[in-house]
């Protein structure tokens, strides 16, 4: 939901605003992870809010989707101790949460830390490898693409990268699905490892690489399109600039402009924005694997809706933004520690 | 010429001049005729859609039938046209999408707006909510407040627009900040200028247009947002939406039977309209923002 | 404390190398040179039918106003221009026609035998590359044999940047230093030619006199044949032999430098160098001498119609006041910055006081104080006795008495409004009584636009930059105010435009008794039109009294150095 392509905020404005200038690098790193902690505080103040203090109660959702289940509603009642007052709950949740407790899920009656650290690992490989491919392929063609501005590359590489952002992740993946896994017969159709598991350290690694194509593949279809188009307008911006000028007024090569110069300045906001929208690939998560049921997060999550199996979703939105949270303080400190222009004198 | 008639005078040329680079857009074209086609599509079809083809117990077709003659696309599990169900799907998803964008980039202007133009811990606040926001993964945010609060339209649009503001919010704020830089802001203070008359006079203008290109684009975002959380099952009970209908369509079998009719509609259909939002939003864009003229 | 102050740079006295060389071919030939640039208009020509010529070691200065085709006529020397531009004639570059090379030979040329000096150092560094990178680049790129390092450090040396620098960003240096920086670098590969394009304009007065003179030895020291390009005429009178002044894509006027400052033909010229008039040259002086040497104030029966009027008349009224101001700001990274140092001043109505300093003497953020923009962090602002207001309201009402024109006035204008909102702006704001209309006729014919009805529906993108600036002019007389403050009124608009735009606030001093406070660099301005002049270093005002005695009998050390930084022909003889 959160998109690249209508960042028509320049690129360098956006990573002057986080960075700003100056100061020395102890102090930035400990204000950005101050800020960091601040954010983990609101999403768990968020998943207890969400859950416990919206206007449409969910002990009252759950007796009206499911007249009769009585034993649920006891479950969550003793669990949550809905009988104690907001605050006292929210006490409960903080001890809780401390303790590494994320409540018991219904659907599974185990405790939901033990459940998502068990998933974590494929949505790790999953979300790991898209982001990793779909970086590689955005930047590259979207370096080609803005120094061959309006040419055929240019024209088709951003018509491919709009039909690509139109096209829903979930849909994509179905067709995926039934094109390759159940037509071509070429993958398989679920699951991360064959069923009855294969022998062998090597054997398994290939196995587990065969499932993932397919998931990784769409995965990877709909986002590398907007790291395209970021890094394209990045570029196209800095294609502008001064100093190229005076490149090629000392007689480089319009290859070596491009390559020494203009890349270098514009891949380093680009890669800001990649990392402020890691988000959107995990949401993305959450429909692909329920379209190839790979065991991760997204497909536990899943499960969790049809229930709805509350504690097991408080879990997973804690833990998933959670995550986000601090992949955005890391590559914020990396950023800061590689471009020049935000260092201090 | 009175005062008024100058500056209605000149918002007519202003207008006339973006209405004449957004033509020569030509994708941008594109992008409107389509989305022209589906309103009218969309609005016609109440009009003529019967109910009875709605209806799942006076459904005439078989089960799951390959397109012929009478069903130009086939039908679905329960022997309804897929054709008819697609057309006034589009219903759900231009209501959805347009409302949950308005919330969107409603939340998402004034608080960027007001994160920019004060100074001080408000605004630090305001830009640390709205950085929190844009971070979150917000599909996921939408899945529970969907769950969380009853099922139906008003729970879509709303947990569609309360997630997805963040990215208009730094937008309205970057411009807000860039617009306030400029001399003539300072001119209007010295001439005694207030708060209000600088936001309203100088700042909503200047941000304005790049709001309704953002709007548009957010549309397009929005209706993915609404087919993603009725295909996961979070859908308004009892309408007919294009995520809705990919749903039954995986959860009944259709997909690995193949029943390539069902699966193909409703996806295009979404790629259509999102793709003309898309185009027609980027188009404004470049109409609007001088700047990327030479960059699209 | 304030530092030492910094030394004045000694005079250059030869220009060039004695006697430049005839050689057999000159260095630089423009034959009948033509630059089209191809747009959705069609071809839009930008250099009409340029010859020119320059000999090794010799000195040319390229004089004119924004547009004029300087510029691109420079580009064109290496073949620099965007793709849609068409160059027509010849450039001859030490016999070779660069406009026939092939792109081999064409990168082999640039910057061994011809280099640029770009202006705007700042955007014309890479900001992720070290200098010393970015200097030993076109060395590396040319074949230079040798230690690149050492080559680099010694460059550094010779236009008096430490080499320790050399590991350092732009950003990290100072807007002199860059320039510096951009010198060495034209230098590294030792060319023929050096094109130096506008290399002082983001200076401050004493930072570029040192540079021009630092270029002007380098050059002369190596032979090397310079194009100097700017829009300020005494700036190339000093430093070239020769200057060439463009109007409209065609060179209008050649000759020695002293003939084109002493003896201009063409009325362009003649308007460029009535642009910078000699400090001390009572000619240029525009206003009128009182017979004790000292304005008397002007009583007029007071306008005011606000509560301020409710205060003892008297002769405190309409004076605008500081007394012990001083304004800190904090410093990211610890330290704090007076940028207002304990200054006192008074300034009456209907007289022009001109308020001189560098860049960074704080004199933006005492305008900006006494206008109410900016709170002081010690001292006050009187205006007819009364302390200035804190609250928004009573702010308000004294805006009708002070008002505020812009550097800017392209930025100062809302691009959106047409001339009749901006005008009205300030009327709307107050609810002036009175036919909207015709308060604004009265303010834009004031600032002389006439007829005022034909500028009502014009937008800023129709206007020049002379009409601009009326145009903030006019809004600011709206509210009738007694009072200007005016921050380098004319230090954005072309040369041939300021003259009008200071003899219309002489105008509405004389005519309207309307005082003005000018803030500026230019002591040739305040020469002009100022009654008093006071002089500011670094927060503090170090000298103040009537401008013939400040500006030809100074007192003060600083002042003595900006009269002495002042191009030789703009100097008090």
């Amino acid at each position: 939901m959160v998109d690249v392509l209508t960042t028509t905020e320049s690129a360098t404005d956006l990573v002057g605003g986080r960075f700003g200038r100056g100061g020395s690098t102890l102090r930035f790193v400990a204000a950005k992870i101050g800020g960091g902690l601040v954010s983990l505080v609101m999403v768990v103040v968020l998943g207890f809010f969400l859950f416990r203090a919206m206007p449409g109660n969910p002990v009252r959702t759950l007796i009206r989707d499911r007249p009769g289940d009585l034993e649920q509603v006891e479950r969550l009642r003793r669990e949550w101790s809905l009988d104690k007052s907001l605050f006292g709950q929210f006490v409960d949740y903080i001890v809780d949460l401390a303790h590494g407790d994320l409540g018991t899920s219904f659907k599974y009656r185990q405790p939901v830390t033990d459940l998502l650290w068990d998933r974590v690992g494929a949505t790790v490989l999953l979300t790991g490898t898209a982001l990793v491919l779909s970086v590689a392929l955005g930047l590259w063609l979207g370096t080609r693409a803005a120094w061959r501005h309006g040419s055929r590359f240019d024209q088709l590489s951003t018509a491919t990268a709009l039909v690509l952002w139109s096209v829903p992740t979930f849909w994509l993946g179905l067709i995926v699905l039934i094109v390759f896994a159940v037509g071509l017969d070429l993958f398989p159709t679920a699951g991360m490892v064959s069923p009855g598991g294969v022998d062998g350290f090597f054997p398994s690694i290939l196995d587990t690489g065969h499932h993932l194509v397919l998931p990784a593949l769409t995965m990877v279809a709909v986002v590398y399109a907007q790291y395209l188009m970021v890094m394209r307008s990045s570029l196209l911006e800095e294609m502008n600039a001064d100093y190229l000028t005076t490149a090629r007024a000392k007689g480089l090569r319009d290859d070596d402009v491009r390559s020494k110069h203009a890349v270098p300045n514009a891949l380093l906001p680009t890669v800001t924005i990649i990392f402020l929208h890691v988000g959107f690939l995990i949401s993305g998560a959450v429909t692909v694997e329920k379209v190839f049921s790979w065991p991760g997060l997204g497909l536990l999550t899943y499960e969790a809706i049809q229930v709805p199996d509350y504690p097991l979703l408080q879990g997973s939105l804690i833990v998933l933004a959670g995550a986000v949270i601090v992949m955005n303080v890391l590559a914020d400190i990396v950023y800061r520690l590689i471009d020049p222009r935000v260092r201090t004198s | 010429m009175s005062a008024s008639s100058i500056a209605w005078t000149r918002r007519r040329v202003a207008l006339g001049a973006a209405w004449k680079l957004f033509i020569a857009n030509r994708s941008g074209l594109i992008g409107l005729i389509v989305l022209g086609v589906v309103l009218v599509l969309a609005l016609l079809a109440p009009l003529l859609v019967d109910d009875s083809q709605l209806s799942v117990t006076k459904a005439t077709g078989g089960v799951l039938d390959p397109p012929d003659g009478e069903y130009w696309l086939g039908t679905e599990e329960n022997g309804r046209s897929v054709l008819i169900l697609t057309w006034y799907g589009a219903q759900v998803s231009l209501l959805v999408g347009i409302s949950a964008a308005l919330l969107s980039v409603g939340i998402g202007t004034i608080v960027g707006m007001l994160a920019a133009h004060f100074r001080g811990w408000p605004s630090a606040l305001l830009l640390r909510v709205t950085d929190f926001f844009l971070v979150l993964p917000s599909l996921v945010l939408a899945i529970v407040l969907s769950t969380v609060l009853a099922r139906g339209l008003p729970t879509i649009i709303l947990a569609i627009g309360v997630t997805s503001w963040s990215s208009t919010a730094r937008l309205v704020r970057a411009q807000t900040l860039t617009v306030e830089a400029r001399p003539f802001i300072e001119r209007a203070q010295v001439l005694g200028g207030g708060h209000a008359h600088i936001l309203v006079r100088h700042v909503l203008p200047a941000v304005f247009p790049l709001v309704l290109a953002n709007t548009t684009l957010t549309v397009g975002s929005a209706i993915i947002s609404e087919s993603t959380l009725a295909f996961l099952g979070l859908g308004a009970p009892g309408t007919v939406s294009w995520g809705g209908m990919l749903k039954s369509a995986l959860d009944t079998g259709a997909v690995t039977a193949g029943a390539w009719w069902y699966l193909l509609p409703p996806g295009i259909a979404i790629v259509i309209v999102v793709l003309g939002f898309t185009l027609a939003g980027r188009a404004l864009e470049t109409v609007l923002n001088p700047n990327l003229r030479g960059r699209r | 404390m304030t530092g030492p102050l910094p030394s004045a740079p000694l005079s250059s006295a030869s220009l060039s190398s004695p006697d430049p060389l005839p050689s057999s071919a000159p260095l630089l030939e423009f034959r009948d040179v033509t630059v089209d640039y191809s747009t959705s208009r069609g071809w839009v020509p930008a250099v009409r039918g340029v010859s020119l010529t320059l000999e090794a070691g010799d000195t040319l200065g390229l004089c004119g106003e924004s547009g004029c085709g300087k510029s691109t006529l420079a580009m064109s020397v290496l073949r620099l221009l965007p793709a849609s531009a068409r160059i027509g004639g010849q450039i001859l570059l030490d016999g070779e026609d660069v406009t026939t090379l092939s792109w081999g030979r064409l990168r082999a040329v640039r910057w061994a035998q011809a280099s640029i000096v770009f202006q705007g150092a700042m955007h014309s560094l890479n900001p992720v590359q070290r200098i010393g990178d970015q200097i030993a680049e076109p060395l590396v790129l040319h074949g230079f044999r040798g230690p690149v390092r050492a080559r680099v450090a010694a460059l550094l040396e010779q236009v008096e940047l430490p080499v320790s620098r050399a590991s350092a960003y732009p950003h990290e240096l100072s807007g002199g230093q860059r320039q510096r920086v951009m010198i060495a670098m034209a230098l590294a590969c030792e060319p023929k030619l050096v094109i130096a394009d506008e290399p002082t304009t983001a200076l401050d007065v004493v930072v570029q006199a040192q540079v021009l003179d630092r270029f002007g030895d380098l050059v002369r020291e190596r032979d090397i044949g310079l194009v100097m390009i700017s829009h300020d005429l005494s700036v190339l009178a000093a430093s070239c032999r020769r200057v060439a002044v463009m109007y409209d894509g065609r060179v209008v006027e050649e000759g020695t430098s002293e003939q084109i400052m002493t003896a201009p033909q063409h009325p362009h010229a003649v308007a460029l160098a009535a642009a910078f008039p000699t400090v001390g040259d009572p000619a240029s002086r525009l206003v009128p001498p009182s017979p004790d040497g000292l304005k008397a104030p002007f009583s007029r029966p007071s306008r005011l119609k606000a509560p301020f009027s409710q205060l003892p008349a008297g002769n405190n009224d309409g004076v605008l006041e500081a007394e012990g101001l001083s304004v800190v700001f904090s410093q990211r990274g610890g330290g704090t910055v007076r940028d207002v140092d304990g200054v006192s001043l008074r300034c009456e109505s209907n007289e022009i006081v001109a308020l001189v300093g560098q860049s960074g003497s704080g004199k933006t953020t005492l305008a900006r104080t006494l206008l109410g923009l900016q709170r002081p962090t010690a001292g006050e602002v009187r205006y007819a006795g009364v302390a200035l207001p804190r609250s928004a309201r009573a702010l308000r009402d004294y805006r009708r008495q002070v008002q505020l024109v812009l550097q800017d006035p392209t930025g100062a204008l809302n691009p959106r409004h047409s001339v009749y909102e901006a005008v009205a702006e300030g009327i709307r704001v107050h609810r002036i009584d009175g036919d909207e209309r015709e308060l604004v006729a009265e303010a834009l014919s004031k600032a002389e636009l006439r007829p005022p009805e034909k500028f009502f529906p014009a937008l800023r993108s129709e206007l020049s930059g002379g009409q601009r600036q009326r145009v903030v002019i006019a809004g600011a007389l709206a509210l009738q105010p007694r009072f200007l403050v005016a921050d380098e009124p004319v230090a954005s608009l072309d040369a041939s435009v300021r003259g009008e735009i200071l003899a219309l606030l002489l105008r509405l001093r004389t005519d309207l008794g309307l005082g003005a406070l000018v803030i500026t660099h230019d002591l040739g301005l305040a020469w002009t039109i100022a009654d008093r002049v006071l002089v500011m270093y670094r927060g503090k005002l170090v000298e103040e009294g009537p401008t013939e005695q400040v500006l030809l009998a100074p007192e003060h050390d600083y002042t003595k150095l900006l009269i002495s930084v002042l191009p030789q022909s703009t100097r008090p003889a």
